[in-house]
């Protein structure tokens, strides 16, 4: 066990601490290195947010961190659990379900599902009763705005609000650390800004430590931390005192 | 209502390929074996329509005639009628012969092939005693059917064997070089094999080839109360000594069912049609599954990466596939259903036996599950760090 992260940290506690991460792909007969020994992290109730441009290696960082992608060099503790690349496969998901959030770019939204049976889908892996999954992805679903839009498809919603589903789907866990990877990139300005809000919301409020990773500079003025990296290595790293009432313009 | 099926019916226009390959697949089967089974019925028709409680073949027949010797020695009547509780017994006599049709002068120059040319077939001759209430008359044999076929030389042919047979009511017709006159036409004994005549036994001994012998054919006895059938047939059955073996009504029509199966062609022929259809099903509800899993699979991908494991996505698939089997049963029934109404229209009756209906469902949600079970290698491709772009 680990003392330097935690699970039920107060704000400013360490959640993620990832060391010299390295990861290397290939491309052609020749190997990339993507990350270059990175360090990184994170704390609860912070919204930090990771800046660069396309193939500096912001969202490799997010996988290696997420445990979705394992870095050739380097460890991540994360939480309660020290190094989390020594767990198996089973365990990282196990360990995703319990503690962590994830918020892409795409909806990812099943064509099929009602919004509310996309927050209860993901309730009900975790173990819980259809009653209670149905009261907890309500009030997540309300959470986000979307009292009103619980049995609508994703095809009746908007851009906005789907991933507002999104957001609710992965709030509605409760989780520890949330990761967003290019969040509003696919939203117009109004919709962006009610959705970093929404991210703002669930650092200050429920604590989570959320890594936000994005090209937009305008998203700053939310952020706790900026992280600014480049070419597989973190460039600067600051902090900041974040707005919660920042405007964000029209794309 | 769980994703796996939500998706199926939201989805259905991208799983149809996949149901409409299963439905096709049970219907290749199905199809057959009510083709089968009906024509199978049509042999039994004579065994469920009969008039007898009970009948007595020679050990090992399952059937009246077309398999086999089935008659038994004529000393055995006389043991039959010992049993207390039995009223009538008779043996059901039959033949078989040339039958031509016979042409009344035409033009020259017609067409051979058009109504009223000569035709030539070998039929199958069964008798009944022309006495309405009779043990050998079948119970939908109407009071004026058995009176036409009092008169000599009459014959009654089933409406479906006609057209095969070149004649029509009333016609004249050469029967083993013998007149014979088809003076009824019966309904609901079709015969794909051989085109049975009705005869009564008395036309058949003026035609000289009714049964004098040492042998006769399969008994028909009648009992005083038919719901003590199974009891009387074990009694019967228990002095048989070997030398013949009494039947229930319903269980011969079902062992002669069961015979009908065990042919070889028709296993051979249901067998391959069941390899096809497996083949065939699995092939193109497998790479349908796959597209559809495909075309979903970012949303999978975005359940992996909020930790759902990959043992529960591959359940979800498991129970689209089953839920796919289904959907595929439900259409096969409903295609099935078309066929034996087109078939039906055309004279030809089909039969489906429970068992034969549910170890076919069977096949199709097995066909599906297995599909399923193949397409499993196409979540590999969920990878959420691919989503991270």
């Amino acid at each position: 066990m680990n003392t330097h992260t935690k699970v039920h940290g107060k704000h400013g506690d360490f959640a993620i601490e990832a060391k010299g991460l390295v990861k290397r792909f290939k491309t052609g007969r020749s190997w990339v290195e993507v990350l270059k020994g990175v360090d990184f992290d994170a704390r609860h109730g912070d919204l930090t947010m990771v800046m660069g441009p396309s193939g500096s290696g912001k969202s490799t960082l997010i996988a290696n961190l997420s445990g979705l992608l394992k870095p050739e060099e380097g460890r991540v503790d994360i939480l309660d659990v020290d190094d989390l690349w020594t767990y198996g496969s089973g365990r990282i998901d196990k360990f995703r379900l319990d503690h962590c959030g994830f918020i892409f770019q795409g909806f990812n939204l099943f064509p099929s599902l009602t919004a509310l049976q996309q927050v209860m889908t993901v309730l009900k892996y975790q173990g819980l009763s259809s009653a209670d999954a149905k009261k907890r992805a309500t009030t997540a679903l309300e959470e986000v705005g979307l009292g009103h839009r619980l049995h609508q498809r994703p095809n009746a919603l908007s851009g906005g609000e789907k991933q507002r589903v999104a957001i609710a789907r992965a709030l509605a866990k409760d989780p520890q650390i949330l990761f967003a990877d290019e969040p509003t990139s696919a939203l117009d300005g109004e919709n962006g800004q009610v959705v970093i809000r929404l991210l703002r919301r669930a650092a200050t409020e429920h604590g989570a430590a959320v890594i936000c990773v994005t090209h937009d500079p305008r998203l700053e003025a939310w952020a706790d931390r900026v992280i600014h990296i480049e070419d597989g290595r973190i460039l600067d790293d600051q902090r900041r005192t974040p707005d919660p009432d920042a405007q964000l313009a029209s794309h | 209502m769980s994703l796996a099926l939500s998706t199926l019916l939201y989805e259905w226009r991208r799983y149809m390929a996949a149901v409409v390959a299963l439905a096709f697949s049970g219907l290749l089967v199905l199809a057959q074996v009510g083709m089968f089974m009906g024509i199978g019925k049509a042999f039994t028709a004579q065994i469920d329509r009969a008039r007898a409680d009970i009948m007595i073949l020679s050990p090992g027949a399952t059937a009246l005639f077309n398999g086999g010797p089935s008659g038994v020695p004529r000393r055995i009547m006389p043991v039959v009628y010992q049993h207390p509780e039995v009223l009538a017994v008779a043996d059901l006599d039959g033949s078989g012969g040339r039958w031509q049709n016979i042409v009344k002068d035409k033009e020259p120059g017609g067409d051979p092939a058009a109504p009223g040319a000569k035709k030539m077939e070998f039929v199958n001759v069964t008798t009944i005693d022309a006495m309405p209430g009779a043990v050998t008359v079948p119970v939908d044999y109407s009071d004026d059917l058995v009176e036409a076929l009092r008169q000599p030389y009459a014959v009654a042919v089933d409406q479906t064997a006609l057209g095969r047979l070149g004649v029509k009511l009333g016609d004249q017709a050469s029967y083993n070089g013998k007149t014979v006159r088809v003076a009824a036409v019966t309904q609901g004994y079709p015969n794909m094999m051989q085109a049975t005549v009705v005869m009564s036994r008395d036309t058949l001994r003026m035609l000289g080839e009714a049964n004098t012998g040492e042998r006769v054919g399969p008994l028909m006895v009648q009992i005083k109360d038919p719901a003590r059938a199974p009891i009387v047939v074990a009694q019967l059955n228990s002095i048989s000594n070997g030398q013949f073996k009494a039947w229930t009504r319903q269980d011969l029509a079902e062992a002669n069912e069961g015979a009908m199966m065990k042919e070889s062609f028709i296993a051979i022929m249901l067998g391959f049609s069941l390899f096809l259809g497996v083949l065939i099903g699995v092939a193109i509800t497998w790479q349908t599954l796959r597209g559809a899993i495909m075309a979903n699979i970012k949303e999978f991908a975005s359940l992996r990466a909020l930790g759902v494991a990959m043992g529960s996505l591959r359940w979800i698939v498991l129970e689209l596939s089953f839920w796919v089997g289904i959907a595929g049963v439900l259409a096969a029934f409903v295609l099935t259903w078309g066929v034996s109404l087109l078939a039906a229209g055309s004279g030809l009756t089909m039969s489906f036996p429970p068992m034969m209906v549910m170890m076919v469902s069977l096949m199709l949600i097995v066909i599906a599950l297995l599909s399923g079970l193949l397409s499993l290698g196409v979540l590999k491709n969920s990878q959420p760090a691919d989503l991270l772009r």
